[in-house]
C-alpha cells in the first residue's frame, strides 16, 4: 500500500455543525474488561481510552488508512510548526469547533480554544490529579517543574504563567520543551491529551470520570460502570467529510467505497457491553447481538483455518465466510518479555557468570513452542525492543538467542554452575541455586508456567513460582523482592522512545522494571532523544539493542496478532495500530 | 420479646466491631495496594506516594480504622477508589438486578424444592423417591459452571429460545426476556441440594408419633402433610432460607458475568481485583448487618411457628 496515495484527508468543508449520524444505526460492541472512567487525565486503561478517544479531540490524530501510522491535523489547521532546535511547537486551532452542550456552559455554545488545550495538558502536571500519564510531560515543559514544585501536594495554579505552555491568542498554542525533542507530537495524539473544558471539570470536580464533555464525534449518554456504556452522536460535532484515495489494498478500497463523501460519523448510537467471559462474547457475536468482536482464544480453531506450516497464514472458516463475516488481522504494536531483577544477588549484576546464567535461561525457553501452544500460533517471536509498526523498528535485527538447551547447559558448566549430588545446579560459589518466577493466577499464567518449568528442568535449576495479583507483584518488584517476572508493554504512541525508555537507567524502579542500569545504554538513549526518527537514531537504537542482548536483562517474548471479526453489514472497518476504535468511520448497511 | 430483641440488637455492636476489625486487618494484610493499579504506567515513587496520600493510605493504621468506624456509623463509604463514583450510587444501581435474579431463584427454587421434597418424602422408598434422590445426587456433583456454559450454548445459542445475554432498564423487559434463562439455570443449580435437604426434614417429621396419631384419628393424608408435617418441617426450612437471604445481596457472580447482569456479584469481583477498599467495606458491612438482622428475624419466626420455642 502506498501511504501517500492512500492519504485519507478528513476535510473540514464547513465548520457549522451538521449532524449526519442516523440515530437508528446502532453499533453494538463489547469491551473485554471493565473501564474505570472517562476523565482523560485520570484514566489509563485501554478500555476507558477506547471511549474517551470518541468523546475528546486531541490536537492531532492518525490517518485512518495510512500504514505505518501517520499523524494528521485534527482540531488544528495544519501540523504544528516545529522550531529548528526541536523545542518549540506552535499549533493553530481551527475556529468554529464547539464542545458538546453541558449545563456548565449555561446554555451558551462553547468554542474550543487554545486555552482549553493549555488547561488540559496542565492537568497532567497537577499533583492533585495524579495523572497516570504525567510521566509523559513531567519535566518536558519550560517552567513546568517550578510550577509543580510550587503546588507541593496541592492543586496546580492553572492561572500562573508557564513559559512551556503558552496561549498566544485564542487559537494559537505554543509548547516549549526543555530539551530538543522532534518526536513529541505523537504523545499529543493520545486520547489522554484531548481537550476538556475547565468549566465542566470544575463544575463536576468530585466526579469528573462520569462527566466527559468534549468536542469529539460522540457524547456519553449512559454509563453503568463495569457493565454498559452508551454513546450517542454529538449533534454539535463539526462537519467532517471522508475523502481518501485508495491504493491496491482491498480493505482500503472497501472503506473508501463505503465512506467516500459521507459526513462522519454515520452511526448514531454505540452500545458497549462489558463482556469478560469468552463464551458469551463469542456467542453474542455469532448470534448477531454484537456487530464486531475479537476472536476468543477458545474459538480460534473454530473460527480460523490455520495453516499448520505457517500459523500466521489463516483464513476465515467456511461457515463464517459464507455469512459474509469479515476478518481483519493486525500485529499489535506491543512487546512481551520476562525480565530479571538486575539488582538481585543471584540473577542480577553484570559479572560474566550472571550474564551466562541469564543467557542460558533465555536460550532454553521455547518461545516458538509456547506461541504454538498458548497463542495457537497467533504471535511472532520478539527480536527487537521496538516492535513493528513503531518508528525505530529494525526488522533485520535478531535479538532473541537461538533455542539451544544443550549449548545453554554447556554455558552454565563453563561458568561454574555445577550439578550437585541432588541433580540440581549450584551457584559458582557453591551455594544452592534456586530462582523464583513471579506470575499471575489465571489459567494462561499456569500454561506459561509449564513452559518455564520445562526450561528450568532442562537446565537443572530449581524453580519456584510466586503467584499474586498484579499490583502486589508490582509492589514486590519495586521493593526489589522479585527475581523474574513477565510483562507486556503496548505502544502509547508509535515512537521507539516509548519502548527504548524501558531500559533507561533513570527509569529504574518506574517503567524500567528490570532495574537495568548501564551507562552506555543511558548515554545512547539520551543522544537518541535529540534526534528525529531516521537512520541516525536507528543506529543508536541498534546499539542499545545490542547492549540489551549482551547484558540480557530481558528474555524477549512475543508479539501478538489481533484478529477482529465484523458482520457483513458493518462497512468502513479497518484496524488501526494506535486508534483503539474505528467507530467514527463505520457505517451500518443492513 | 421486646427485651430479647433489644438485647440481641445490643449484641450486634461488638459483632459488627469484630467484622470491621477483621476486614480492616485482612485488607491491609492481603488486600493489595491500590496505588499500583491507579498509577497506571506511572510507577514512580512520587506518583505512588501521591496516590497513597490521596487515598489516606499514608495515615497511621489506627487513624484509618477510625475513619472506617465513622463511615460505618454514617453508612457513608465515600467514593470508589477505581472509578470515583459514590459507593452508595454504585451499590444502589447494582442491588436491583441482583435481588431480581437471586430473589427469583430463591423463590422459585424453594417452592419447587419443597414441593418435590414433600412428594418424594411422602413416597419414601418408592421408585420415584429413589430416582429423584439419584438424579439429585448426580446433579449435585456437576459444577455450576457446567450448567451455565451448557445452558447458554444449547438453550440460548443453539435453541434460540433466549437471548445469549443482556439486561434492560425495564423490569418487565428483564422479566420477559433476560431473566428467564439465568433464572432457570440458577434454579437448576440449587434445586438438587435443596431437594435432598428438605426431603430429609420431611422424612424426619413423617417418622414422628404425632403423624401416626393423626392417621389413627382418620385425618386425610393431605391434611396430615400440609397442616401438621409441613408446619413442623418448616423450622429447618426457615433457618435455611433466612440464612441465605443476606447473601441475595451478593448476587450470583457467575450468572451475572455470563449473562451480562449488572449486579453485585460483578461489582464484588471488580472491587477485589482492583483493591477497591471502599466498595469492599460497604458490601461486607451491609452483608454483616443483614446477616445479623435476619438471624434475629429467624429466631422471632421460630417463636411464631412453634410457640414452644422460648427466646432467652
Amino acid at each position: 500500500m502506498n501511504p501517500h496515495a492512500l492519504l485519507a484527508t478528513l476535510a473540514a468543508l464547513a465548520l457549522l455543525p451538521a449532524q449526519a449520524a442516523d440515530m437508528n444505526k446502532v453499533l453494538r460492541v463489547a469491551l473485554n474488561a471493565p473501564e474505570t472512567g472517562f476523565d482523560p487525565a485520570k484514566v489509563s486503561d485501554l478500555y476507558s481510552s477506547t471511549v474517551t478517544e470518541n468523546i475528546f479531540d486531541p490536537l492531532v490524530t492518525y490517518d485512518y488508512l495510512a500504514r505505518p501510522a501517520k499523524l494528521i491535523p485534527n482540531t488544528v489547521s495544519a501540523l504544528p510548526a516545529i522550531s529548528a532546535d526541536g523545542k518549540v511547537y506552535t499549533f493553530r486551532l481551527k475556529p468554529g469547533i464547539y464542545f458538546a452542550a453541558d449545563p456548565a456552559f449555561k446554555g451558551k455554545k462553547r468554542e474550543l480554544t487554545a486555552a482549553d488545550y493549555a488547561y488540559s495538558i496542565k492537568r497532567h502536571l497537577d499533583p492533585a490529579i495524579h495523572s497516570p500519564w504525567s510521566f509523559l510531560v513531567d519535566g518536558r515543559f519550560v517552567g513546568g517543574n517550578e510550577l509543580v514544585k510550587a503546588a507541593g501536594k496541592g492543586a496546580l495554579n492553572y492561572d500562573a504563567p508557564l513559559d512551556g505552555i503558552r496561549v498566544l491568542d485564542k487559537y494559537t498554542l505554543q509548547l516549549t520543551l526543555t530539551e530538543t525533542n522532534f518526536n513529541f507530537l505523537p504523545i499529543l495524539a493520545m486520547p489522554a491529551f484531548g481537550a476538556v473544558a475547565r468549566e465542566v471539570i470544575e463544575a463536576n470536580r468530585d466526579n469528573t470520570n462520569a462527566h466527559p464533555v468534549g468536542t469529539g464525534p460522540y457524547l456519553l449518554k449512559e454509563w453503568k460502570p463495569g457493565s454498559r456504556i452508551v454513546l450517542e452522536a454529538n449533534p454539535g460535532f463539526r462537519k467532517l467529510v471522508f475523502n481518501a484515495t485508495p491504493g491496491n489494498d482491498p480493505v482500503d478500497k472497501a472503506v473508501v467505497q463505503a465512506l467516500q463523501g459521507k459526513t462522519l460519523p454515520q452511526v448514531g448510537r454505540i452500545e458497549i457491553s462489558v463482556i469478560e467471559e469468552e463464551q458469551p462474547l463469542w456467542l453474542s457475536f455469532l448470534n448477531r447481538q454484537l456487530d464486531i468482536s475479537g476472536i476468543p482464544q477458545v474459538a480460534l480453531q473454530n473460527a480460523l483455518v490455520i495453516d499448520p506450516k505457517n500459523p500466521l497464514k489463516v483464513r476465515l472458516a467456511e461457515q463464517y465466510a459464507r455469512q459474509g463475516i469479515q476478518l481483519q488481522r493486525q500485529l499489535l504494536p506491543e512487546i512481551t518479555f520476562h525480565f530479571f531483577n538486575m539488582q538481585d544477588p543471584v540473577v542480577g549484576g553484570d559479572s560474566k557468570d550472571r550474564i551466562a546464567l541469564r543467557r542460558a535461561i533465555a536460550m532454553s525457553f521455547p518461545v516458538s513452542e509456547a506461541i504454538a501452544g498458548i497463542r495457537r500460533g497467533q504471535a511472532v517471536p520478539m527480536n527487537y525492543i521496538v516492535p513493528a509498526g513503531v518508528a525505530g523498528h529494525n526488522p533485520a535485527f535478531r535479538g532473541a538467542p537461538k533455542y539451544d538447551p544443550a549449548a545453554a547447559n554447556a554455558l552454565l558448566d563453563r561458568f561454574g554452575y555445577r550439578i550437585g549430588s541432588d541433580g540440581y545446579r549450584t551457584r559458582p560459589d557453591g551455594k544452592p541455586l534456586s530462582i523464583e518466577l513471579a506470575c499471575g493466577t489465571s489459567s494462561t499464567d499456569k500454561q506459561w508456567n509449564e513452559y518455564w518449568q520445562k526450561t528450568f528442568d532442562t537446565l537443572k535449576i530449581r524453580l519456584g513460582f510466586r503467584q499474586g495479583k498484579w499490583n502486589e507483584l508490582s509492589k514486590a518488584n519495586h521493593q526489589g523482592k522479585l527475581q523474574m517476572w513477565g510483562m507486556a508493554w503496548g505502544a502509547d504512541y508509535p515512537d521507539g522512545e516509548n519502548f527504548m525508555q524501558l531500559l533507561y537507567g533513570k527509569n529504574a524502579g518506574d517503567s524500567n522494571a528490570a532495574d537495568f542500569k548501564n551507562a552506555d545504554y543511558d548515554r545512547l538513549f539520551e543522544a537518541s532523544l535529540k534526534l528525529p526518527h531516521g537512520p541516525a537514531r536507528n543506529k543508536l537504537y541498534d546499539a542499545m539493542n545490542k547492549i540489551a542482548v549482551a547484558q540480557q536483562p530481558w528474555i524477549f517474548g512475543d508479539i501478538r496478532m489481533r484478529s477482529t471479526l465484523a458482520h457483513r453489514h458493518v462497512k468502513g472497518l479497518k484496524l488501526h495500530p494506535l486508534l483503539g476504535t474505528s467507530w467514527r468511520y463505520l457505517d451500518l448497511q443492513k | 420479646m421486646l427485651a430479647y430483641i433489644v438485647r440481641r440488637v445490643w449484641q450486634m455492636v461488638p459483632t459488627l466491631f469484630g467484622v470491621m476489625l477483621l476486614l480492616f486487618v485482612l485488607f491491609n494484610w492481603v488486600g493489595g495496594d491500590p496505588s499500583y493499579i491507579l498509577a497506571g504506567k506511572n510507577l514512580s515513587a512520587e506518583a505512588l506516594a501521591g496516590i497513597r496520600q490521596q487515598l489516606g493510605l499514608d495515615l497511621p493504621l489506627p487513624q484509618q480504622f477510625l475513619i472506617f468506624v465513622k463511615q460505618v456509623l454514617t453508612l457513608d463509604f465515600g467514593t470508589s477508589w477505581s472509578t470515583q463514583q459514590p459507593v452508595s450510587t454504585l451499590l444502589h444501581s447494582r442491588i436491583g438486578p441482583s435481588l431480581l435474579l437471586t430473589g427469583s431463584i430463591l423463590l422459585l427454587g424453594t417452592v419447587l424444592a419443597i414441593g418435590i421434597a414433600a412428594l418424594v418424602a411422602y413416597l419414601r422408598g418408592s421408585l420415584t423417591d429413589r430416582l429423584v434422590t439419584l438424579i439429585a445426587t448426580c446433579a449435585m456433583s456437576v459444577s455450576a459452571l457446567v450448567y451455565i456454559i451448557a445452558g447458554q450454548y444449547w438453550l440460548a445459542f443453539k435453541g434460540g429460545w433466549f437471548p445469549i445475554m443482556g439486561w434492560s432498564d425495564s423490569t418487565l423487559d428483564n422479566l420477559l426476556h433476560y431473566l428467564p434463562l439465568p433464572l432457570l439455570l440458577g434454579v437448576i443449580v440449587g434445586l438438587a441440594p435443596d431437594i435432598r435437604f428438605y426431603r430429609s426434614c420431611f422424612v424426619e417429621e413423617l417418622g414422628h408419633d404425632y403423624v401416626r396419631t393423626a392417621r389413627a384419628k382418620g385425618l386425610s393424608e393431605p391434611v396430615i402433610m400440609l397442616k401438621h408435617v409441613l408446619r413442623n418441617a418448616m423450622i429447618p426450612v426457615v433457618t435455611s432460607l433466612m440464612m441465605s437471604l443476606p447473601y441475595l445481596m451478593m448476587g450470583a457472580m457467575l450468572l451475572e458475568t455470563f449473562f451480562g447482569i449488572p449486579g453485585m456479584g460483578k461489582e464484588v469481583v471488580m472491587a477485589v481485583e482492583r483493591s477497591d477498599f471502599p466498595v469492599i467495606k460497604a458490601i461486607t458491612i451491609y452483608i454483616a448487618l443483614a446477616t445479623m438482622l435476619f438471624n434475629l428475624l429467624t429466631d422471632i419466626i421460630y417463636k411464631l411457628i412453634d410457640p414452644r420455642v422460648q427466646l432467652h
